[in-house]
């Protein structure tokens, strides 16, 4: 499809054509990529190879994407099929809407950290506590162990680890913790997260209810068809 | 509809009031009380805190030093080092108790806790010092890790390993143990009123709040 016929499309029938988009594999699979890819990089990237430790919250941040690659994943093995797509929605949005309560969490935590203004915002918690209870970090905790403090992600490199010299350059380009732009101290990993997670859960709260209200509207339609076949009979 | 808005009026003028009481904090918002409680510890704010804890230090730079002065008269202040977290939280407890009680045979009081004469006082600082602004990570060990509290107080390795076989430092950690079920809660620092009530940190809003709620968990 063309770009110009997708912006058409949207125009002449907006809440038809994202219920389509979602009945399609292209986005669900996006979304489980991109989450999937979120977590890949804050675990092998910053964690592993840039000595990056994640914090209690940033810890939770993880579970919310692996979430939503779950439920993207299920929805993308069938998305015409209503039990997948309901079960793909209902991790999706739980998700994300969770992940933008650990960011907004997180980000105050990093406010009060980096500045005189602690008040607001509790310590930092020996040990997760995760949604169900979980032991996630007791599975796996090279994933789910919290071994950062909260507020500080600044690379914290070993005695005696021997860095390439592109680990130095970028550990020491991050050396004041993760920013979007660390020489700016521009966007926080908190804002960063908060603006991917709300931006997906809108996304999402929008497809559903356009597929809710296309449903609808066939249903609508159906019957209507249904009771002027009868009238015509009677007639 | 003229009575319905006399008696909303009212209502609120009532909440006003109460607002305007001491019936201020709520259970639940405010403070929680320990399903496990501190034994003896009436009569005490206990202060659960870990070397490995960005929180602690900050308020061990601005909060506690100005608070513990304040405190009312009748209640005593007790630190609680929290072995559980950190790599060499076992290491900092067996330090901080060992320098607790010579503090307290030094004549100095739980109020004096903040001030330059104290032992304690000195290695906590130096410890978060090197943890949280010169980034130490203690990877050659122990032993390096106790160097830094050593130093600051000007004690040797083997007159602390003596100190710590003291019966009463033995006797100051099993309390100290007790800090973990306080941690798991809402993380550290905690702050305790009489063994029973932990204040909720995410919602202290200034020292003079803390100061109110802590009077009123006191006679609770």
């Amino acid at each position: 499809m063309k770009l110009s016929e997708m912006i058409g499309n949207v125009r002449s029938n907006p809440i038809g054509t994202i219920s389509q988009w979602q009945d399609k594999r292209f986005l669900w699979i996006f979304m489980a990529v991109l989450s999937l890819f979120m977590v890949i990089l804050a675990h092998s990237v910053f964690q592993i190879w840039l000595y990056m430790r994640p914090c209690e919250q940033c810890v939770y941040i993880r579970i919310a994407f692996f979430a939503m690659a779950f439920g993207g994943i299920v929805a993308a093995l069938k998305p015409s099929n209503p039990g997948f797509k309901i079960v793909g929605y209902l991790f999706a949005i739980w998700g994300s809407f969770k992940g933008v309560l650990y960011s907004i969490k997180l980000n105050k935590i990093h406010h009060a950290a980096h500045s005189d203004d602690l008040f607001g915002v509790q310590g930092c918690s020996p040990e997760p506590t995760f949604p169900f209870h979980l032991p996630l970090d007791k599975w796996s905790p090279e994933w789910f162990k919290p071994t950062g403090d909260c507020g500080y992600d600044n690379p914290i490199i070993p005695d005696g680890a021997q860095l390439s010299s592109l680990q130095k350059a970028i550990t020491d380009f991050y050396s004041e913790g993760w920013y979007l732009w660390p020489p700016a101290h521009f966007m926080n990993m908190a804002q960063c997260t908060v603006i991917t997670f709300g931006v997906i859960l809108l996304f999402l709260v929008v497809a559903a209810a356009c597929w809710i209200v296309t449903l609808v509207r066939k249903r609508q339609t159906a019957a209507q068809t249904a009771s002027a076949s009868c009238h015509g009979k009677l007639a | 509809m003229f009575t319905f808005a006399k008696t909303v009026l009212k209502s609120f003028a009532l909440v006003a009031l109460l607002a305007g009481t001491s019936f201020a904090f709520t259970e639940g918002t405010d403070y929680v009380k320990l399903a496990k409680p501190i034994a003896n510890a009436q009569g005490t704010l206990i202060k659960v805190f870990s070397y490995d804890c960005p929180f602690c230090y900050k308020y061990d730079k601005k909060i506690t030093p100005n608070l513990v002065p304040k405190l009312p008269r009748d209640l005593k202040f007790r630190p609680f080092h929290l072995k559980t977290k950190g790599k060499y939280g076992v290491q900092g407890s067996e330090l901080f108790a060992v320098l607790l009680l010579k503090d307290q045979k030094a004549g100095l009081s739980d109020r004096d806790l903040y001030t330059e004469k104290s032992l304690l006082k000195k290695a906590k600082m130096a410890y978060y010092t090197a943890y949280h602004d010169k980034k130490e990570r203690w990877d050659a060990g122990p032993d390096a890790y106790l160097k830094t509290g050593l130093d600051a107080v000007g004690m040797t390795k083997a007159e602390f390993d003596k100190a710590k076989n003291d019966p009463q430092v033995k006797a100051l950690l099993k309390e100290w143990d007790q800090s973990y079920d306080v941690a798991k809660i809402q993380g550290v620092p905690g702050f305790v009123v009489n063994g029973k009530y932990l204040i909720m940190t995410k919602n202290i809003t200034s020292i003079d709040g803390m100061l109110q709620l802590i009077n009123e968990l006191k006679t609770k």
